[in-house]
């Protein structure tokens, strides 16, 4: 008979843990897309302020068709292209905004601190995207999660390869 | 600037009316996005007969308890759990900062009870949490729900990732720099002075330290003054003084805000010779941000926040020979005092509260960003339906 009780306890308990698994599962899932979701608005807002300094007086005409190549590439690239891409793009502002630092009218100046404005954003982005990633990871390797597929058939998040060296 | 408006819930975990940083630190950041036009509302312990301003909401009477080398008036428990509760589901917050949430706290219980865009600051750095980081494998449920990190200092994100294996993004306390800039000297503090501001009773505010360097920089500086500002009982420090050098301390008791800034642009040197449990250094941001010339013991909070040495001159911590030798190297070489007090004054922009809660604002958007809005989570919810029966709908 007492068996019969510790048993039952068991299972509700099993049963318990396992929903509380998958819930925060799902919750870390979720993070993952918002956290994604943000840098992805981030880095096309970057590509289009690179496109406006291509424009602008701050790039000589050749660095200006490799910044407007690099981003086009950057907005329209397919999600496997996506890290050369967004690196290529990283690239290309660092070599003009290397010696882009004796700029003297406003105008440019300004889409200069909104870069760097936008910089420093994409690396807080950045960092949330990493941490979500790896915590959804790191629950997603234990023993438990793995048996009993409690991801479904949601895909392992991954972090890209730019996100570790963008500007 | 800021672009949307939010409606904010933020949890202070310790007692509203006994002040602190932590305290200090959200009601300045409630103040200044209550002036940019959201809606905040804090969440405190307060006593019953506490005033509070108009966007406090009191959780309750908090307990003392022994925490970090200080007592921390903070409160926890299944009332209190109540109220958290109710503050969420009424509150219709878009997002909620919570502040300390690794300790058991009313903030750890809202983490709890939430469920959607939540944001954490972790502000205590210190090495022996162990105790309270023990139960790790208890807190990570819940700090794994928070959508964003934030903590205080490099020292602050150490504590997390060596603790809680989650990373955080830094982003320091704010000051009021304006409030700073303009101290107009005053002469009774100038000459060869030094000045120390805080809670001086408290041994890791490291006043004796400084008491101890004393003889040496008074055989060099025989004119040296020393002025402590801030509360405490001057008596029980006075009688472990050298009879002799009494006269070189003048205790000054709790200054005011304005005198504060007097007080920093006069003094030849400030000093903090903190031992240890600092995780930011407010007081020592004001006193960059009041043009004084800064010495500091080199516990990771300050060598970070001047810059390891730029901004400020270090000392090993507890060693008061070498605090001796820089504070006398300081009073012989003026032009390096007034340029390490100029260049510490332009870093001390950085903690501007124009800056700091623009950051902080960031953070949130990129909380909210799933456009979902706060509410109680469902564990919670059939927890408390299991528990008592009269809050059935």
């Amino acid at each position: 008979m007492r068996y019969w009780v510790l048993a039952v306890f068991l299972i509700i308990f099993i049963i318990w843990y396992l929903t509380f698994l998958a819930r925060r599962l799902d919750r870390l899932h979720q993070r993952v897309d918002n956290t994604w979701a943000n840098l992805d608005i981030l880095l096309q807002k970057r590509a289009a302020v690179a496109l406006e300094i291509a424009h602008s007086d701050i790039a000589d005409p050749a660095s200006s068709m490799l910044l407007t190549g690099a981003a086009y590439q950057a907005r329209d690239a397919a999600i496997q292209n996506r890290s050369n891409a967004e690196s290529g793009l990283s690239g290309a502002l660092g070599l003009l905004l290397e010696d882009a630092q004796h700029l003297t009218t406003s105008a440019d100046s300004q889409l200069l601190t909104e870069l760097s404005a936008l910089t420093d954003k994409i690396r807080v982005a950045i960092a949330l995207h990493t941490d979500a990633v790896n915590r959804s990871q790191m629950l997603r390797s234990k023993f438990v999660v793995k048996s009993f597929r409690l991801a479904g058939s949601a895909p392992l998040p991954v972090t890209y390869e730019f996100e570790a060296d963008v500007l | 600037m800021l672009s949307k408006l939010l409606k904010i819930g933020i949890v202070c975990p310790y007692s509203w009316d006994t002040p602190g940083g932590v305290g200090n630190h959200i009601r300045d950041l409630a103040e200044y996005l209550i002036a940019q036009g959201h809606d905040v509302s804090v969440l405190a312990p307060a006593s019953e007969d506490a005033t509070l301003p108009s966007y406090v909401v009191s959780a309750g009477k908090p307990i003392s308890i022994p925490y970090n080398g200080a007592v921390a008036r903070i409160l926890f428990g299944p009332v209190a759990y109540a109220r958290v509760r109710s503050w969420i589901a009424e509150g219709d917050f878009d997002l909620l900062h919570l502040h300390e949430p690794a300790i058991p706290s009313i903030s750890l219980l809202a983490c709890w009870a939430a469920e959607g865009p939540m944001v954490g600051t972790f502000h205590a750095a210190a090495k022996h949490q162990k105790i309270i980081f023990a139960i790790g494998p208890i807190l990570e449920p819940a700090i794994e729900k928070l959508s964003a990190r934030i903590a205080v200092s490099e020292a602050a994100r150490l504590t997390l990732t060596d603790h809680l294996d989650t990373d955080a993004v830094i982003i320091p306390n704010g000051i009021y720099a304006s409030r700073y800039m303009h101290g107009t000297p005053q002469s009774k503090w100038q000459g060869n002075t030094i000045g120390f501001m805080g809670r001086f009773d408290e041994p890791r505010k490291g006043l004796s330290v400084l008491i101890d360097a004393l003889p040496v920089i008074s055989r060099f500086a025989p004119d040296v003054k020393v002025f402590v500002a801030g509360p405490g009982d001057p008596d029980e420090v006075i009688k472990d003084i050298d009879p002799q050098l009494r006269s070189r301390f003048e205790f000054l008791g709790k200054v005011s805000e304005s005198d504060k800034a007097d007080f920093m642009s006069s003094v030849a040197i400030y000093v903090a010779p903190n031992t240890g449990g600092e995780s930011f250094g407010i007081i020592v941001a004001e006193a960059l941000a009041g043009g004084a010339c800064v010495v500091a013991s080199d516990i990771p909070a300050f060598d970070d926040l001047l810059g390891h040495g730029q901004y400020g001159a270090l000392f090993e911590s507890e060693n008061s020979t070498e605090l001796a030798k820089v504070i006398i190297d300081l009073f012989r070489n003026e032009g390096k005092r007034n340029e390490l007090a100029r260049s510490g004054k332009t870093h001390a922009q950085l903690f501007d509260w124009s800056v700091v809660a623009e950051q902080i604002y960031s953070v949130y958007e990129m909380s909210v960003v799933g456009g979902s809005k706060v509410r109680v989570s469902q564990d919670s919810r059939s927890w408390s339906r299991f528990l008592s029966k009269e809050e059935k709908p």
